[in-house]
């Protein structure tokens, strides 16, 4: 069952959209209408119902994370909003067209990939992109250059297809997306396979992508890819929304921080009398203060005639940890994977 | 990647709407052809230069075979007129046919089809064309009409070398027709391509074939088999008198009749019935290919 934002524990959650049992009312558009909604999408595969009534709503010029645990159903959410496949029950509205309805329309305005890219090896780069650009309408040889500029690939725009690795097979498919300037770019974990260098490219691409006002829907493993390049993100899981917000809504509020003063036992009086409880670890005291409070405790540590030696978070509350928190209840599996940092801040690679 | 994004992407920003990045360039690579596209990408495929390789050796290699022999096959036993070829090379062409159409035609009309769908389906690219703005129903006809003119290809290539061949060893001389008249060598010609076409329609049964089983599959291989081993089941059914009663409604019964254009008159009764067969079958194959593919959910 979707878990209550508000009932986490997980800090001090705002309201995002409240994740219903079955159908998420969506948040709402500020600057107009969607470019991209599903009402009741479901997809079965034979006894597996691989996606639940799904409703969600990506804003024109988001950079929308769309993220879930393993057999989520993100990618068969892709291929229903895409017209890859056909859904059970509901449907998808692409640039104001309904899918699989009037999917053609759709696809007009919607560049992307779907799992990983791929091309036909014999053929150059510039040769695929020709090919598959010519499928949506005249493509300048201007245009291939140009897209094949932004990937940095214009210097091997004649070799095979063949001969590339997974990273330029990669940025060869972002490539192929941008080429008629698509309204809306569904990347399918675009920074999949790629040396953080790439991954660091790709984000930077992104973004610049959505400052220029272009939507984008990125699925994708890599929460901190999703904290660092998405404005509004939508964890599934199971095949429903679980929730759906923006990503300063979605990361909770609480700051652990650790407190090192030269008295700690009188410390820990004037902390608990602020915050409640104090925990220790290691010779520190451990508060949950927000960001905001983190301030006012020095100050009145300070005022109460402390030498405050240190103050330093002692864990931080990511998004990683509120998709765990809410997506745990459903897994039968082993219990919260230990946290990991930095690099190995990511889930399981399996495509769901 | 470079440091060129942000004037792309403030492009991107102001043609967002139109969708066609730069459309006021000067378009070079104009529109390419759906029909184009299938080509070339055959064009690109190793396999395909295999295929029409062997359909331009096997005519030189019946001329060879027959020069080295000091004659064709002897009692005027082996393929049909292999016994004229030494003292006529203009019969090479109509021999290779004779060899060709029942095994290496259907083996390359299965081969191309069942590649077309379940082939890009393997390779991933299918993924990709579907997220372009084509209907799906078009991609199967244009794949079809694409294994039909790659087939033609070959088909060229085969009574090109027949007479290139035919016409080193032998000599190109008016050619006696199976019902005894003798008519000129452009006449002959003109018998060679009409009944070379009427092999290429019986191939459009094994091509709409290959193509419902790559619809039906995602693997190539598997469409390939399948195609060949029904061809061969309804190949050896019908040589059994018990099952004469299938023979007028299946499409293997007519794939000889092409022999009747080198009859004088023509005997068209034959003909035209084994077109009628060909054409029902391609339609009802390409249709039910069609109606598969329009609701197959493409999960590779």
């Amino acid at each position: 069952m979707p878990k209550d934002v508000a009932a986490s524990p997980a800090g001090e959650p705002q309201p995002v959209s409240r994740p219903g049992d079955r159908q998420p009312a969506p948040s709402g558009c500020a600057g107009g209408a969607p470019i991209l909604t599903t009402h009741g999408l479901s997809k079965r595969f034979g006894d597996l119902l691989a996606v639940d009534h799904l409703d969600m709503e990506v804003c024109r010029g988001d950079v929308f994370g769309f993220l879930g645990p393993n057999g989520a159903g993100k990618t068969t959410v892709i291929r229903l909003v895409l017209g890859l496949i056909h859904p059970t029950a509901g449907y998808a509205e692409v640039c104001s067209h309904r899918v699989p309805g009037e999917l053609q329309e759709a696809l007009r305005h919607v560049g992307g990939f779907v799992d990983d890219p791929t091309f036909y090896p014999l053929m150059s780069a510039r040769r695929n992109l020709r090919l598959f650009g010519s499928m949506t309408g005249p493509i300048s040889e201007e245009r291939i250059e140009e897209v094949l500029e932004i990937v940095d690939l214009l210097d091997r725009a004649d070799d095979r297809v063949g001969g590339f690795s997974h990273g330029m097979k990669q940025r060869l498919g972002i490539a192929q997306a941008l080429l008629h300037s698509p309204e809306l770019i569904v990347l399918d974990e675009p920074t999949s396979g790629l040396d953080p260098r790439g991954m660091k490219d790709v984000r930077e691409l992104i973004r610049s992508l959505g400052e220029a006002g272009t939507t984008v829907f990125l699925s994708s493993h890599l929460l901190h890819e999703v904290e660092q390049v998405c404005t509004r993100a939508v964890i599934i899981n199971k095949g429903r929304v679980v929730v759906q917000g923006t990503v300063a809504e979605l990361r909770p509020k609480s700051l652990a921080v650790k407190v090192m003063t030269g008295d700690q036992r009188k410390a820990a009086e004037t902390l608990r009398g602020l915050f409640g409880s104090v925990r220790e670890d290691d010779g520190y005291l451990i508060v949950e203060v927000g960001e905001e409070a983190t301030a006012e405790m020095v100050r009145r540590l300070v005022a109460d005639g402390l030498d405050v030696r240190a103050v330093v978070p002692a864990h931080e509350q990511g998004l990683e940890d509120f998709f765990l928190e809410l997506t745990k209840e459903d897994e039968s599996g082993p219990a919260r994977p230990k946290r990991r940092s930095g690099l190995g801040r990511v889930l399981p690679v399996r495509r769901s | 990647m470079n440091g060129t994004v942000p004037p792309v992407s403030a492009d991107l920003a102001t043609t967002s709407s139109v969708g066609h990045g730069s459309t006021a360039a000067v378009m070079r690579g104009a529109h390419w052809g759906p029909l184009r596209r299938e080509i070339t990408k055959l064009l690109f495929q190793r396999r395909s230069y295999v295929i029409w390789a062997g359909a331009a050796l096997v005519p030189f290699i019946i001329a060879l075979a027959i020069e080295l022999n000091h004659g064709g096959p002897h009692g005027g036993e082996g393929p049909q007129f292999f016994s004229r070829v030494f003292s006529n090379g203009i019969y090479v062409a109509p021999g290779a046919l004779t060899v060709l159409l029942p095994i290496l035609l259907p083996m390359a009309a299965a081969m191309v089809a069942g590649y077309m769908l379940a082939g890009e389906a393997e390779l991933g690219t299918l993924r990709i064309i579907l997220l372009r703005p084509v209907a799906r129903g078009s991609i199967v006809l244009t794949k079809w009409f694409a294994a039909m003119l790659y087939l033609f290809v070959g088909l060229v290539l085969m009574v090109a070398s027949g007479l290139l061949f035919g016409g080193l060893f032998f000599g190109l001389h008016p050619m006696v027709l199976l019902s005894g008249t003798t008519v000129g060598v452009w006449h002959a010609l003109g018998i060679i391509a009409l009944a070379c076409l009427y092999g290429l329609a019986a191939m459009a049964c094994i091509v709409s074939l290959a193509l419902l089983f790559s619809a039906l599959t995602d693997s190539s291989l598997t469409a390939l088999i399948a195609s060949i081993v029904v061809y061969i089941v309804i190949g050896v059914v019908i040589q059994f008198s018990y099952f004469d009663w299938l023979k007028p409604w299946v499409f293997p019964t007519y794939l000889e009749d092409y022999l009747s254009f080198f009859r004088d008159p023509i005997y068209w009764k034959p003909i035209l019935k084994g077109l009628e067969a060909f054409a029902a079958w391609s339609a009802v194959l390409t249709t039910a290919a069609w109606l598969l593919f329009r609701r197959k959910d493409v999960l590779s």
